[in-house]
């Protein structure tokens, strides 16, 4: 009897443990998922009007380069978000 | 190295005649930056005037332009012309006047007759299409105009249409249109329109030809091939002229070019009834050289003078590094090129930038791979800027091939070796072990961020130190350091708190305050004195405060875009060995050998894909790292590029 308890309480940790890993893959793909979805619509307004201005005048490249990816930072706090997750 | 080559500024002062001699002598040195002269009454410069080109310009510009036509119309480019042989200069003047006219005649007539046919050619091809509507329907073309009491309507409609009025109707059945050809008495028009409204009628227009239709459109499909042979003809008459005188257009055309350059060139003078003023910039090193050869050109009748260098100045900008960081200029420049009291930041950027790149895409396999191609490629690109591009992703890739070894990576597998750095194979297909070291190599990102970002500010305090002056300079320079303060207090507090891998720990340090160490208490110290320090140059700096974790944290992309290219190559290892081919090599079958062959394609395009994917990241990635982590501490650009007033010849000679 108490022998068969034991190992049903093994069996439902295991299961919690193994849902943990789960619910943590979950969340961390959400991290990075929404994040990198978040950077793209930032840099797509941006992008446009980057590409526009440097049409107009080319010595703004690097300038505008720059703005371009401000919001890429999101996203490596995404990854960083789940790596710690993860790991 | 780090400095822009040093320029002197120059005065060149002598009479209106000695003008062509010390043109031509500036212009084969090709070191005078010209400061072009403009009249806006500039101090000291009061009653001077821009000076006339030089005789003979208005014929040099004449020729240029025919020369440049016919280049046009050969569509040859001297840019990309490979150098053959070198024109002697003295031959090619009498060869412009007794040739040029009459190639250029024969090219024109050619490229009138050409344009003329082809106008021609489009005029038949309208007819045919204008006559084709009318075939299925039997009768001349004639016989649809000339009427004074029939009106004649032909056009498409939607559908049959049927008339109360006297009539006569042809109607061709067609794919979605119908086309309906309707004779009537004049006194009918309007019945006739409405009903032909209701049937949605699109009216054409009644060729101006006569004769049975189809046989119009023979004659003119006849007269087109005709046409196509006569233009295939000039064509190929255009290509035997380009064959034989392309070297001498392009030879005909650089000489040209420099005949104008030099013509021209007093326009940038200020001058006076009797004198002209050249003023300009030359690196320092050759002030003497070129002072001697002006006076030995003019025998002595010039005044040359060296002036001194006001704050502002614009000086132009050349850059002077070392041959292995030459290529990475290109990368310079693409975001800005320095300013002469800056740092020029070429050489750190040739060698931290194949670092980057390696790190990211760091495998064998690719990096010789990429290697080859870049060899291959070396011949086929022309122009000064795709040589540099080639030359920065040589140094780029054999970056790779050191970190592929380093990690032991070979187009994803591992190689018999143990990795050196911690490791990046997945566990993909249960093969990878134990799989990624991530927070090792998270590690050592951050680390690179670290030494990167203090090198930067470093930097900037240097460039501060140079560029501003008074009590601006000495806030400015504290910034600089209160923002690595504030970076490495941050990180003491953390160091003191958690024990990381690769990190020191000050974990252990004796307590002071509860469960504060000393460690934790001098990196706060730190924080606090470097915000201040921030402060007191700009208080909106103080903003910016989180940057400096995003910063150092970017670096976390050199670990993420590499990782995501080797999993890519594992998956494609995996799909194509893993999948395809190897269950087949068991027992080999006609089905199985077809899984096989595409096993191997899965193979070679999944690794050309990823390769070029690498290329991508692991270059966009590494020079962003340059451009927003690195040069937004210290570097600024918007320097004058130095053009020197001269050309290096290519296709001629003196």
């Amino acid at each position: 009897m108490a022998a068969e308890v034991v190992a049903a309480v093994i069996t439902d940790v295991e299961l919690m443990k193994a849902s943990q890993i789960g619910m943590k893959a979950i969340a961390a793909a959400i991290a990075v998922g929404a994040t990198g979805i978040a950077a793209a619509i930032a840099e797509m307004a941006i992008g446009s009007a980057a590409v526009g201005a440097t049409a107009e005048n080319k010595d703004v490249f690097g300038l505008v380069l720059l703005l371009t990816v401000i919001p890429e930072t999101i996203v490596i706090f995404g990854l960083v978000v789940a790596l710690l997750l993860i790991f | 190295m780090l400095k822009p080559e040093q320029m002197s500024r120059l005065l060149i002062v002598a009479s209106k005649d000695q003008m062509a001699p010390v043109v031509t002598e500036l212009y084969r040195h090709n070191l005078f930056h010209i400061e072009d002269y403009v009249e806006a009454g500039a101090e000291g410069y009061d009653g001077f005037k821009i000076g006339t080109p030089l005789s003979g310009a208005t014929e040099a510009s004449g020729d240029l332009v025919k020369i440049r036509a016919i280049q046009n119309a050969f569509s040859i480019s001297s840019e990309d012309f490979e150098v053959k042989q070198r024109h002697k200069q003295s031959g090619l003047q009498v060869l412009i006047e007794r040739e040029l006219p009459a190639i250029e005649q024969e090219v024109e007539g050619l490229t009138v007759k050409r344009s003329k046919l082809e106008t021609k050619e489009k005029e038949y091809e309208q007819n045919i299409s204008e006559i084709s509507p009318f075939i299925g329907i039997p009768g001349d073309l004639d016989l649809y105009r000339g009427y004074s009491t029939l009106v004649v309507f032909a056009g498409y409609v939607e559908k049959e249409v049927s008339l109360s009025v006297p009539h006569e109707t042809f109607f061709t059945k067609g794919k979605g249109k119908n086309f309906i050809v309707v004779i009537a008495p004049v006194g009918h028009r309007n019945e006739v329109e409405g009903a032909l409204q209701g049937a949605g009628y699109q009216a054409v227009t009644i060729p101006d030809e006569s004769g049975v239709p189809q046989e119009r459109i023979s004659f003119y499909s006849s007269q087109i091939t005709l046409i196509k042979k006569e233009i295939e003809e000039i064509n190929q008459k255009l290509d035997s002229i380009k064959e034989k005188h392309a070297s001498f257009l392009v030879a005909c055309e650089e000489i040209l070019k420099v005949q104008v350059e030099q013509t021209e060139a007093p326009l940038r003078f200020a001058t006076t009834n009797e004198t002209f003023v050249a003023e300009g910039w030359v690196p320092s090193m050759n002030v003497v050289s070129i002072t001697q050869a002006l006076e030995k050109a003019t025998r002595g009748k010039i005044f040359v003078t060296e002036l001194a260098i006001g704050e502002h100045d614009i000086v132009p900008v050349e850059y002077n590094n070392p041959s292995f960081a030459r290529p990475s200029q290109l990368l310079v420049d693409t975001y800005s090129r320095p300013k002469y009291t800056e740092l020029d930041p070429t050489i750190m950027v040739s060698i931290v930038f194949p670092i980057f790149f390696g790190l990211i895409l760091g495998d064998v396999g690719y990096g010789v791979l990429l290697l080859a191609l870049c060899f291959g490629l070396r011949k086929f690109v022309k122009g000064e800027e795709g040589q540099q591009l080639i030359a920065v992703l040589r140094n780029a890739s054999i970056s790779s091939i050191f970190f592929g070894v380093l990690y032991s990576e070979f187009l994803g597998f591992p190689c018999p070796w143990p990795y050196l750095l911690p490791s990046r194979h997945l566990n993909i297909g249960g093969e990878g072990g134990h799989g990624p070291n991530i927070p090792g190599l998270m590690m050592v990102a951050v680390w690179i961020g670290i030494v990167h970002i203090t090198l930067g500010r470093v930097l900037g305090m240097v460039n501060h130190a140079q560029q501003d002056r008074g009590a601006h300079r000495t806030k400015a320079v504290l910034a600089n350091a209160g923002w690595i303060c504030v970076m490495w207090g941050i990180l003491i507090v953390i160091w003191s708190m958690v024990p990381m891998p690769y990190m020191p720990d000050f974990t252990t340090m004796p307590k002071v305050l509860m469960s504060v160490n000393i460690a934790a208490i001098v990196g706060a110290v730190m924080l606090v004195v470097g915000v201040i320090f921030i402060g007191r140059d700009s208080g909106l700096e103080l903003v910016e405060l989180p940057t400096i974790i995003s910063h150092v944290l970017s670096y976390a992309r050199i670990v993420a875009v590499g990782l995501s290219s080797v999993a890519i190559a594992m998956v494609v290892n995996f799909i194509a060995i893993g999948m395809l081919i190897s269950p087949q090599l068991e027992n080999i079958t006609i089905i199985g050998v077809l899984f096989i062959i595409m096993g191997i394609a899965v193979f070679l395009i999944g690794h050309a894909l990823n390769m070029a994917l690498g290329i991508l990241g692991g270059g966009l990635h590494s020079i962003r790292l340059h451009y927003v982590e690195f040069f937004t501490k210290f570097y600024k650009g918007g320097g004058k590029k130095y053009s020197p007033f001269g050309l290096n010849r290519r296709f001629t000679e003196d």
